[in-house]
């Protein structure tokens, strides 16, 4: 599903966001991605979804090699992927509803497919009833599945998470944690970067340390990390 | 790829939506372009005008030939020796001084009260009058080398013809239509400019929309629509508002034009707009379109980075 092969970032002002990379996520995983903010995390995720280019190296995504995809391809790349964001970017303007409808308008689905499917990834997330609410009038929970009901609309094989629970009390980011988990049951490859201990270390699934550009741990049911290199991590 | 009609319902909204968001930079890309071509109008209808009557004089191959007042009967018989022998002459009508001096007659009593009613004419006869001839030249082509070769017979005055006439039409139309080119460049550049000012707020206002849009998956040009027929929505109402303006003003220009022009011998003869207003609409639908299109384009190209 998504495989880094010798994966070197490097910026044009010189940083080095990332150093040789090699990391393999199958079909069907679940995987957290741990690191300090700087460590290389965001980088890793931009690189996923062609936001930026590698400098080196090889990125396949679902099937496509991102090092010679053509611009007019990248959309198509990210209708295969959701992506969910911990500012959850919902559109201010749009009800519930619409705000999951728009991620199937822009694709040029069918309206009858778009009355079918938007309801189904709303029952999902358990919203039905706030269809026609706007993103306002809710929690930021809410919110947030929302964005997580939007990016499943199309039914990707991908979801990437980017500090989902970032902006939630515990409560609300131990619903979406959960509601993520039901999402990788039903079959989609999961890859959540988060900074939250607690969770990581709760779900005991596959986690990927990344520090300073490397990958410095890949470990099946793992931790967030011992002591000593979670205080290396934050130091 | 074709755009399916669903897009196309889509796009058409947000465009609308957006040139009403930001309704005041919208009015002023609106009246700029009207502006232009409003100018553009009233010059391309002159233009359309003077040409009209260089084809309409340029169809008449009648030139007079004036004697000069003192020629005796026998000098005039030489003058019109010398015209009925003329190689490009076709046919030719000889204007006695008696005819001239009644055809002026007639003329100033027509105008009599334009020019003030009085008998200036009172106590004269019609011995300053000049004898005439009305010559019809083979081929309007001709008219310049038979007027030069005219002049040259002993006794000849003067001679009118309309190329004359032509020329002076051909100078001013020229002078119109640079004047008319800076201007109108200077106002479509001008257009272009505040069109893709319009554009760039609501590209920033939709910055975090089209960001969104991005992310998931929207194509380049699925973004970019919006904009591009925003920009031509806003001068397509340009035109509209510059058509109806310049049908107004020409129906108040028109019979003004035909009146006060008669200073081109023979009266000024205009184009009714009914017979313009095709082109002149098929004109204003492609400029609009190709400086609105342009401004969006120009404004995307500079800040919507998709």
């Amino acid at each position: 599903m998504v495989e880094f092969i010798n994966v070197s970032k490097k910026y044009p002002n010189g940083t080095v966001a990332l150093k040789g990379i090699n990391l393999k996520i199958n079909k069907g995983d679940f995987a957290f991605i741990i690191g300090s903010s700087g460590s290389g995390k965001s980088t890793l995720l931009k690189l996923l979804m062609k936001e930026e280019a590698v400098t080196e190296g090889e990125v396949i995504v679902n099937g496509y090699q991102l090092s010679n995809l053509h611009h007019k391809q990248i959309p198509y790349l990210r209708r295969g992927m959701g992506m969910v964001f911990q500012d959850f970017r919902l559109l201010p303007n749009k009800t519930v509803y619409e705000n999951v409808a728009f991620a199937m308008e822009i694709t040029e689905c069918i309206p009858k497919e778009i009355r079918r499917q938007v309801p189904m990834s709303l029952a999902l997330v358990g919203l039905s009833r706030k269809a026609n609410a706007y993103p306002h009038q809710l929690s930021g929970g809410e919110q947030q599945r929302v964005a997580i009901a939007r990016a499943l609309v199309n039914s990707p094989a991908l979801l990437i998470a980017d500090e989902p629970t970032g902006n939630l009390d515990p409560e609300n980011s131990w619903e979406i944690v959960k509601l993520l988990t039901e999402v990788n049951q039903r079959g989609t490859t999961v890859v959540v970067a988060t900074h939250e201990k607690s969770i990581v270390d709760a779900m005991k699934k596959r986690v990927i340390a990344i520090d300073k550009g490397r990958i410095i741990r890949d470990q099946q049911k793992g931790l967030y990390g011992d002591e000593d290199t979670e205080y290396k991590i934050y130091s | 790829m074709g755009m399916k009609i669903r897009s196309i319902k889509y796009i058409l909204k947000t465009s609308i939506l957006n040139a009403s968001r930001n309704r005041l930079m919208s009015l002023a890309s609106i009246s700029i372009i009207s502006a232009a071509l409003i100018l553009f109008g009233v010059f391309y209808l002159i233009l359309v005008n003077l040409n009209y009557n260089i084809s309409v004089l340029s169809q008449q191959p009648t030139m007079q030939v004036f004697c000069l007042p003192e020629l005796t009967d026998e000098q005039v018989d030489a003058v019109q020796t010398e015209i009925a022998g003329n190689e490009y002459v076709e046919s030719f009508t000889v204007v006695s001084k008696k005819e001239a001096f009644e055809q002026l007659k007639k003329y100033l009593a027509d105008n009599k009260q334009e020019e003030g009613g009085s008998d200036i004419l009172s106590g004269y006869d019609e011995s300053f009058m000049n004898v005439s001839f009305i010559v019809k030249v083979d081929n309007p082509e001709n008219s310049e080398l038979a007027a030069t070769e005219f002049l040259s017979f002993p006794g000849v005055e003067n001679v009118e013809y309309s190329q004359k006439t032509i020329d002076v039409i051909q100078k001013v139309s020229n002078w119109v239509k640079i004047i008319s080119i800076v201007l109108i460049g200077l106002l479509l550049v001008i257009s272009l400019f505040i069109i893709s000012n319009t554009i760039k707020l609501t590209v920033f206002a939709r910055r975090k929309e089209i960001n969104i849009m991005k992310y998931i998956g929207a194509t380049d040009w699925f973004i970019r629509w919006p904009f591009i027929y925003e920009g031509i929505f806003i001068g397509i109402i340009g035109a509209i508002i510059a058509f109806v303006l310049v049908a107004y003003i020409y129906s108040l220009g028109e019979p003004i034009m035909s009146k006060d022009l008669a200073v081109f011998g023979g009266g000024f003869a205009t184009v009714k707009f009914k017979a313009v207003c095709g082109t002149l609409a098929l004109i204003y639908m492609g400029i609009s379109t190709v400086i609105g299109a342009s401004g969006s384009a120009l404004s995307i190209r500079k800040h919507l980075h998709v």
